[in-house]
């Protein structure tokens, strides 16, 4: 324990350092304040707020934690994208994906700052933000390894160019989500933070869902009657559910705003609460099953799972001739099958969120009578309480004081 | 944990324990033991109300023996008049507020 103290007083000395004068004298005043604390966990939890304060204060997070992250999470994307053989175009495609898309999600930032403003305040903002740019990084990683193995020659006998095509359509796809997150959590958003966290809320939901029913991409056939009959039915709820859940999104978003927002515009924010959840549902089971498929090669135990349930899809999937992926053994067909239904969640990343629009939208038009109107809070969200504002930081209390 | 006077449940905390004595200087780990905050809150709020003038800040004149030099707190006449605004403007609100901080309730009392 002491040595423990001791540690977090040297490091709260250290850390002190890194603040201006004026800030630096409150972390003194609470080291010089530390010996009247009872020594063992008390005195132990004192010097750690003593932490706390400095990293806040120093604001690190904002200025170093998240840009040293994002380079961290480019760099393990950029290193495995970048292994193979340099003639092969699956690997230069990875190697122009992950260039891309780091360019893109480092610089676009900075373009949405200029017209929608820094990042939100409050928690959400920041893990929606976080989240999002996760989840992009993690389907390029996927979706590398996928073609890595599955576009590699002799399989890639479409020709390059179509691949090419297909790249520049899924980048193109790729701005635009990035585009999206980071407005919708832009001080000056489009849509209230409300909205956005039961939109986003509600697609990544429905994406676990969807990827739980169909985890490589296409529904999986069951051999015995109970169970096929279970999954039949699974299925039929589970598109049921897709289909409702921007519906029901945009309908509690407009209830949370309706009263604040004409009745003519009362389409906004169901609108704005449906394209998070399909934009959201879209990219969790894109990230999830193309990761799925990623494995395949790499695990005999899901290859073998996977080769049970593919069923009336064998055809499709299996070519009856082997793929050579760079450095792996020989690996069965379904493999290069699967890879076309992973370029398939081009198109769920494409009208995902046009369909959650459509179907938010008129849940918003159809969601009740406004009631009396309020002052409008920036963005759809609910009115406000009164005449004086409250900030809704939900973070430190400090700024809220 | 907002409220009509714009201040946290903490900051009204804070602004209570240093209303009920305004002429006394205060010291950190007093105040953080009688309100019941850990030091990682109490010491932001107390930079945000000396940054807006309604806290007063200073370290001890004396080097006492023993110890290292505390850094003093009390109220401005500004945060005073804040603050008694801010508490007879919330009284229900302070008290809700008090039954997150750490585990303690903390009863606003003002100074006459």
């Amino acid at each position: 324990m002491n040595r423990l103290t001791r540690v977090i007083e040297a490091l709260l000395q250290w850390s002190a350092g890194l603040l201006p004068a004026d800030r630096r004298v409150w972390v003194q005043a609470l080291w010089a304040e530390a010996d009247e604390v009872p020594p063992g966990w008390r005195r132990l939890a004192w010097l750690v707020g003593g932490v706390r304060l400095t990293a806040r204060e120093a604001t690190l997070p904002r200025r170093f934690g998240y840009p040293l992250a994002f380079t961290a999470a480019a760099a393990v994307v950029a290193w495995s994208a970048w292994s193979g053989p340099a003639g092969d175009s699956a690997i230069a495609i990875n190697r122009l994906d992950v260039i891309t898309i780091a360019v893109i999600l480092a610089g676009l930032p900075w373009a949405i700052r200029r017209a929608r403003g820094p990042v939100a305040g409050g928690r959400l903002a920041r893990l929606v933000r976080t989240g999002g740019y996760v989840a992009m990084l993690a389907l390029v990683l996927a979706k590398a390894a996928v073609e890595r193995v599955a576009d590699a020659p002799p399989n890639n006998l479409d020709g390059s160019a179509r691949a090419w095509e297909g790249e520049v359509v899924f980048l193109a796809v790729m701005v635009g989500y990035a585009v999206v997150i980071l407005a919708f959590t832009a001080q000056r958003s489009p849509a209230a933070p409300v909205t956005v966290a039961i939109g986003t809320a509600t697609g990544a939901v429905v994406g676990v869902l969807a990827y739980a029913l169909g985890p490589l991409g296409f529904p999986l056939r069951f051999t015995g009657p109970w169970s096929a009959g279970f999954y039949d039915a699974a299925i039929a709820v589970g598109v049921l559910l897709a289909l409702c859940a921007p519906v029901a999104a945009g309908w509690a978003a407009t209830r949370r705003a309706d009263r604040s927002v004409p009745t003519g515009s009362r389409f906004w924010p169901g609108a704005m609460a449906g394209s998070c959840t399909g934009a959201a549902a879209a990219l969790v089971v894109a990230v999830l099953s193309t990761a799925t498929i990623a494995l395949l090669p790499y695990s005999s135990g899901l290859e073998h799972w996977a080769a049970g349930h593919i069923g009336q899809w064998a055809p499709v999937a299996s070519y009856g001739k082997s793929v050579y992926g760079y450095g792996q053994a020989p690996r069965h067909g379904y493999v290069a099958g699967n890879s076309a239904f992973a370029a398939g969640y081009l198109i769920v990343l494409l009208l995902g969120p046009l369909l959650g629009c459509a179907f938010g939208a008129w849940a918003g038009r159809a969601a009740g009578n406004p009631g009396p109107r309020l002052p409008r809070r920036p963005g759809d969200g609910p009115p406000l309480p009164g005449p004086v504002p409250t900030p809704e930081t939900g973070s430190s209390p400090a700024s809220r004081s | 944990m907002g409220n009509r006077s714009g201040f946290s449940a903490q900051t009204l905390a804070v602004l209570a324990e240093l209303c009920a004595t305004p002429s006394q200087w205060r010291h950190g780990y007093g105040v953080a033991r009688d309100t019941g905050l850990k030091s990682g809150t109490l010491y932001p709020v107390l930079i945000r109300l000396a940054d807006r003038g309604l806290v007063d800040a200073c370290w001890e004149d004396e080097q006492p023996a023993g110890r290292p030099r505390r850094h003093l707190y009390r109220l401005t006449p500004e945060g005073l008049a804040a603050a008694r605004a801010a508490l007879a403007q919330a009284p229900s609100t302070s008290r809700a507020g008090a039954r997150v901080v750490g585990g303690r309730r903390v009863v606003p009392r003002i100074a006459p």
